[in-house]
């Protein structure tokens, strides 16, 4: 097979908030940062993932009005939804159109405006991805699958609320050194399950998950852009090469899975992902995984190979997975402190980890990275996209 | 008539599905709609469960209880729970009631009982 290198030649990121700007300008915005950071003013294809713009904002073909909004016609442009990891699949198709030889620069940008809607709406227009006869009509969510797939976790692992509370703490701590993350709030483990407030401040959504387990439902946009070797030579920054692509799905009904409390589209994605690259899971400095619920972190973080089957939260108990850890995880703040913008979270992870191999994170660079990781989970795990990204000098 | 709900089986193999897919997860050899139907039983035990409190418009309720039950055949199915204090591995037995109703739309699926 022959394809050529692609390299990250420039990113770009709004806040993750809630943002008073329509859903067309959020893309934009990211993508003109990122132009402006590969100091180019063309690209040859633009995508754009996104997930629920046409029942949340009530719009469609974001592709096109981004490319119009940001002058690139007449460039190629294409909308790409696959649910949560609709992000990564995004960067994923524009992987392979540079490696095919198609085009030599393609911006892979990503948004979503959540919060134009109320929060019932939200949660309802997230839980249409769950099978329509056999789970939508239940009322299953998203949160309520990660529910059931807790208890089970706890059950068989001995995972407890307090690793669970653990992490939701180390990523809040990780967002607040990055000015662009939804959630800046100290929080600690005594005060959201010990102290008096605590059956307040942080009450179950989905037993045994707690408010402070799941993500914010968030507004933002990021971008990559991405070129072939004879662009990215002349780029000024510390050259990032998107070295491997994964993908793997699995049943549509969680129920249908032989072993609910595993997460084979992970294994699948990532083991694809780290072998194209030419790298075991013990060679990445740095992960963004996709925290949407806190347990799901100590769940990919053991799928991708960084800890045997059943022991990520004795790992998290060290503090291995924190920013001076053997292998950091989401230093960025993942879904849990930067926030959730569904479309936009896939690149917002590839922002992060260009950021880190480049050495430009500042308070929360991770030292020495050279190899990078991102997990985006679609769907509850039926469809993962897992990206590999090493620094080439 | 009862109402009831129907696992899949294959003309072919006869491996049972819930819900319906178009192709036999098992042999792959069957045509479109080519499956026998075969009503759910309704006695299994709980397999995991949560209440949950942050709803979609349609319910009009401070909580919902959701669980993945294994059917008798061996069958898993996803429905609501009505059961005061479940724990995993419990018998429950199921019936088939509204379980999602709106302005326009009134769906019915399984909900558990405690056996």
């Amino acid at each position: 097979m022959i394809m050529r290198d692609v390299f990250v030649i420039g990113i770009g990121i709004t806040s993750f908030t809630r943002l008073e700007y329509p859903l067309t300008e959020i893309a934009a915005y990211a993508a003109m940062m990122a132009m402006k950071d590969a100091g180019i003013s063309k690209v040859d294809h633009l995508y754009v993932a996104n997930m629920g713009s046409g029942r949340l904002n009530r719009q469609l073909a974001l592709g096109s009005a981004v490319v119009d909004s940001l002058s690139l016609t007449p460039a190629g442009a294409e909308t790409i939804e696959n649910g949560p990891a609709s992000g990564a699949s995004a960067v994923k198709q524009g992987f392979l159109a540079v490696a095919s030889g198609l085009h030599d620069v393609v911006m892979v940008a990503g948004a979503e405006r959540m919060r134009e809607v109320n929060p019932f709406d939200a949660t309802d227009t997230v839980a249409m991805m769950t099978h329509p006869l056999a789970e939508y009509i239940y009322g299953v969510t998203l949160p309520s699958l990660a529910g059931m797939f807790t208890r089970l976790y706890m059950e068989k692992y001995g995972v407890t609320e307090r690793h669970l509370a653990m992490v939701a703490v180390k990523n809040q701590d990780n967002a607040l050194l990055n000015k662009f993350a939804h959630i800046q709030q100290k929080i600690t483990v005594e005060g959201i399950l010990d102290s008096p407030e605590a059956m307040t401040n942080n009450p179950f959504v989905a037993e045994p998950l707690r408010f402070f387990d799941c993500c914010p439902v968030s507004d933002g946009g990021a971008c990559v852009i991405l070129a072939c070797a004879d662009v990215a030579k002349k780029s000024k920054k510390p050259l990032v090469r998107l070295a491997g692509v994964g993908q793997a799905t699995d049943t549509h009904c969680v129920h249908e899975r032989k072993e609910p409390t595993d997460l084979l589209a992970v294994r699948g994605a990532a083991a694809q992902s780290l072998k194209m690259a030419g790298v075991k899971p013990s060679d990445v400095n740095v992960a963004e995984l996709h925290d949407a619920f806190t347990i799901l972190e100590i769940a990919q973080s053991e799928e991708v190979g960084f800890f045997k089957k059943g022991e990520g939260h004795l790992a998290l108990e060290k503090g291995q997975t924190s920013l001076k850890g053997k292998i950091p995880i989401n230093p960025s703040g993942g879904l849990k402190g930067r926030g959730h913008p569904v479309g936009a979270t896939g690149v917002a992870q590839a922002y992060e980890i260009t950021l880190q191999l480049r050495g430009e994170a500042k308070e929360r660079q991770v030292k020495k990275a050279r190899v990078g990781f991102t997990c985006n989970f679609g769907g509850f795990g039926n469809n993962v996209v897992c990206l590999t990204f090493m620094r080439e000098d | 008539m009862a109402l009831e709900i129907y696992a899949y089986k294959c003309k072919k193999c006869g491996h049972l599905h819930y819900p319906f897919r178009m192709r036999c997860k098992e042999c792959g050899k069957n045509d479109q709609f080519e499956f026998e139907t075969v009503p759910l039983p309704r006695k299994g035990k709980l397999l995991t469960f949560t209440y949950v409190y942050n709803l979609p418009p349609a319910y009009a309720v401070a909580k919902l209880g959701l669980g993945i039950v294994e059917l008798e055949n061996g069958l898993r199915i996803t429905g609501q729970i009505q059961i005061p204090e479940p724990k995993i591995g419990m018998k429950v037995t199921g019936a088939v009631e509204a379980v999602r109703e709106d302005e326009y739309d009134r769906r019915y699926g399984m909900v558990f009982y405690a056996a």
